[in-house]
């Protein structure tokens, strides 16, 4: 593998390479040595070979990240080590039926927003596998006698379907359903976009606006072109694919590089209850400070290793990480610091002497110096240990 | 104009005025993304805000396997983007002050952004424009040095010196240099 890589520019034209020779592969298997290639869609096949490579430079460059890294070794190790293999399945299958087919989790976000995202990302997944199963030539369907069609997937004849059936007829509807969901979602995301004083605080015009636009001109474009040969005959029909097939190269150029990157990235969710929640909302390590539980041992090494990794120095003088704490000790840690008055003498997890001698303390009760383990003794000698010690 | 968060925690009588503002700030659905909280109860009744430093940079985002949390070009360190947070909890660790929050029912990362919408235009911050004393402010940077100068001169007419342990005294803390837009 090492001597592979040395024979490429970097691991990252490597894997783009490989992945276009996978593509031409599939397509030579696909379209029996290119004899079935659909040459209208050969457009359509260089830009999704673009795509295809700007999504592997970018989920390359995603995965070289520290962070990214850690997570998702370790999700892979946990995943093919075998007494884990159940809670793995189970958490990768909860991911995926939650996460991204349901996407329960934005529709507690809001109702709107649930079925806004819904209508888009269906809508774009039914109309991307329709696309790259034709223009890659993965799928085609045969004519095998005057009344019936024949499904060939990857050169293999599968299923047989009536020329005029209702299955045939959603077959050959399915990028015109896929478009009028991604239509209505589209317009709603638009309408969210343009009406919400809330989400304009952060939004940017070219990162969430843009590919709103680039997805409704590719479904406008794309039904236009049906409602053209449906209804008008096909008037202006050529020159109309011709936009239609620019809006389209345009979104598959730009799907890799923009916010539509998010698709690919949202898999990576399947980690979080494989790797570092084993039983649902219970946490096993606890805080150095307080004792209580706070998160997971897994994921606290993982945070430690990807801060190291990064020279980020968090540690206190006794060894421990910040990261150790949970995060209300943490910031009661900072404040405590900042106004010197740092857990006391002598033992760092001791009570603090909040007596400044401007402010009497809660209870109006001066505490015993032995209380907050303080030596007057010491003191006076002027010993070391007296000092306030940090953590 | 360069704008600075002016925290003093002295100052702080815990009214939760601040929090009951952010609450309110656009983008912040309702939920505060600030602190108050008790230096020790068991001791006293003093309390502490606490708001995010806006790291130049940030350990939260580095730790952030989505890469979801951005930084504005003003500087502001924004919550996780929504659409790439997977949820994993990451920052609120990572983070060496533990501000982060996490939304365990949406299942996304929110923390303090400095209200971008207000701060963006030079407005002050909602916690900072309700505060009643003055524990958390949104001032000009010379603003900010003569009030370091007249602590550091107080320190000293109390008969105080900078000792290793309590230097930071004579160097009252500022953070997120703010640049404005109307500059």
């Amino acid at each position: 593998m090492h001597r592979l890589e040395k024979s490429f520019y970097s691991k990252t034209s490597m894997y783009s390479f490989l992945v276009l020779l996978v593509l031409f592969l599939s397509m030579w298997v696909a379209t029996d040595q290119f004899l079935h290639i659909d040459m209208a869609l050969l457009g359509y096949a260089i830009s999704s070979a673009i795509f295809a490579v700007g999504l592997t430079i970018r989920m390359s460059f995603w995965l070289y990240r520290t962070a990214t890294n850690r997570v998702a070794s370790r999700s892979m190790k946990n995943l093919f080590t075998k007494e884990r293999l159940k809670w793995s399945a189970k958490a990768v299958l909860i991911t995926l039926v939650d996460n991204i087919i349901l996407q329960k989790f934005i529709f507690k976000r809001g109702l709107y927003r649930g079925i806004q995202h819904l209508m888009i990302s269906w809508g774009c997944l039914i109309s991307f596998a329709i696309t790259f199963g034709l223009t890659f030539g993965w799928m085609r369907f045969d004519l095998i006698d005057p009344e019936t069609y024949q499904i060939v997937v990857f050169n293999i004849p599968t299923m047989k379907m009536a020329a005029h059936g209702l299955f045939a007829e959603i077959v050959y509807n399915g990028l015109n359903i896929g478009a009028i969901m991604v239509l209505i979602g589209a317009s709603m995301a638009l309408w969210r976009r343009i009406s919400s004083y809330d989400v304009k605080v952060t939004q940017r015009f070219e990162f969430d606006i843009l590919p709103l636009l680039i997805l409704l001109s590719v479904t406008v474009t794309g039904l236009i072109l049906t409602v053209l040969y449906t209804f008008f005959d096909g008037w202006m029909h050529h020159y109309m694919s011709l936009v239609h097939q620019v809006t389209v190269v345009i979104m598959l150029v730009y799907f890799p590089f923009g916010k539509l990157f998010h698709v690919p990235v949202r898999p990576l969710a399947a980690a979080v209850p494989m790797s570092y929640q084993e039983v649902v909302k219970v946490d096993t390590k606890t805080c150095k400070c307080c004792r209580q539980p706070y998160s997971n041992d897994d994921q606290i090494a993982d945070v430690q290793a990807i801060l190291q990794a990064q020279n980020f120095d968090l540690r206190l003088a006794d060894g421990t990480q910040l990261s150790d704490y949970c995060t209300g000790c943490r910031r009661r840690m900072r404040a405590l610091k900042q106004m010197n008055m740092e857990a006391p003498k002598g033992n760092p997890y001791g009570p603090v002497d909040t007596n400044n001698g401007i402010h009497l303390s809660g209870f109006s009760k001066k505490r015993s110096e032995e209380f907050y383990g303080i030596d007057i003794e010491q003191d006076y000698k002027g010993e070391k240990d007296s000092e306030p010690v940090s953590r | 104009m360069n704008k600075i968060m002016y925290l003093e925690f002295e100052r702080c009588i815990g009214c939760r005025a601040c929090q009951a503002a952010c609450r309110e700030c656009g983008d912040h659905d309702a939920k505060e993304r600030n602190y108050v909280e008790y230096v020790d109860f068991t001791e006293s009744r003093q309390t502490f805000p606490m708001l995010c430093m806006q790291c130049k940079d940030p350990a939260c985002a580095r730790v952030c396997p989505a890469n979801a949390i951005q930084i504005t070009e003003e500087g502001v360190v924004l919550s996780a983007m929504e659409e790439k947070c997977i949820g994993c909890r990451n920052c609120t660790f990572g983070c060496p002050f533990g501000i982060p929050k996490f939304d365990f029912e949406k299942n996304k990362m929110y923390k303090c952004d400095m209200c971008y919408d207000r701060t963006r235009e030079g407005i002050s911050p909602m916690c900072a424009s309700v505060c009643p004393s003055d524990a958390i402010r949104f001032i000009d940077f010379d603003e900010m040095q003569e009030l370091r100068r007249r602590r550091t001169q107080m320190n000293l007419i109390e008969g105080k010196k900078p000792q290793e342990g309590n230097k930071w005294d004579y160097v009252p803390e500022f953070f997120g240099v703010y640049t404005d837009s109307n500059q």
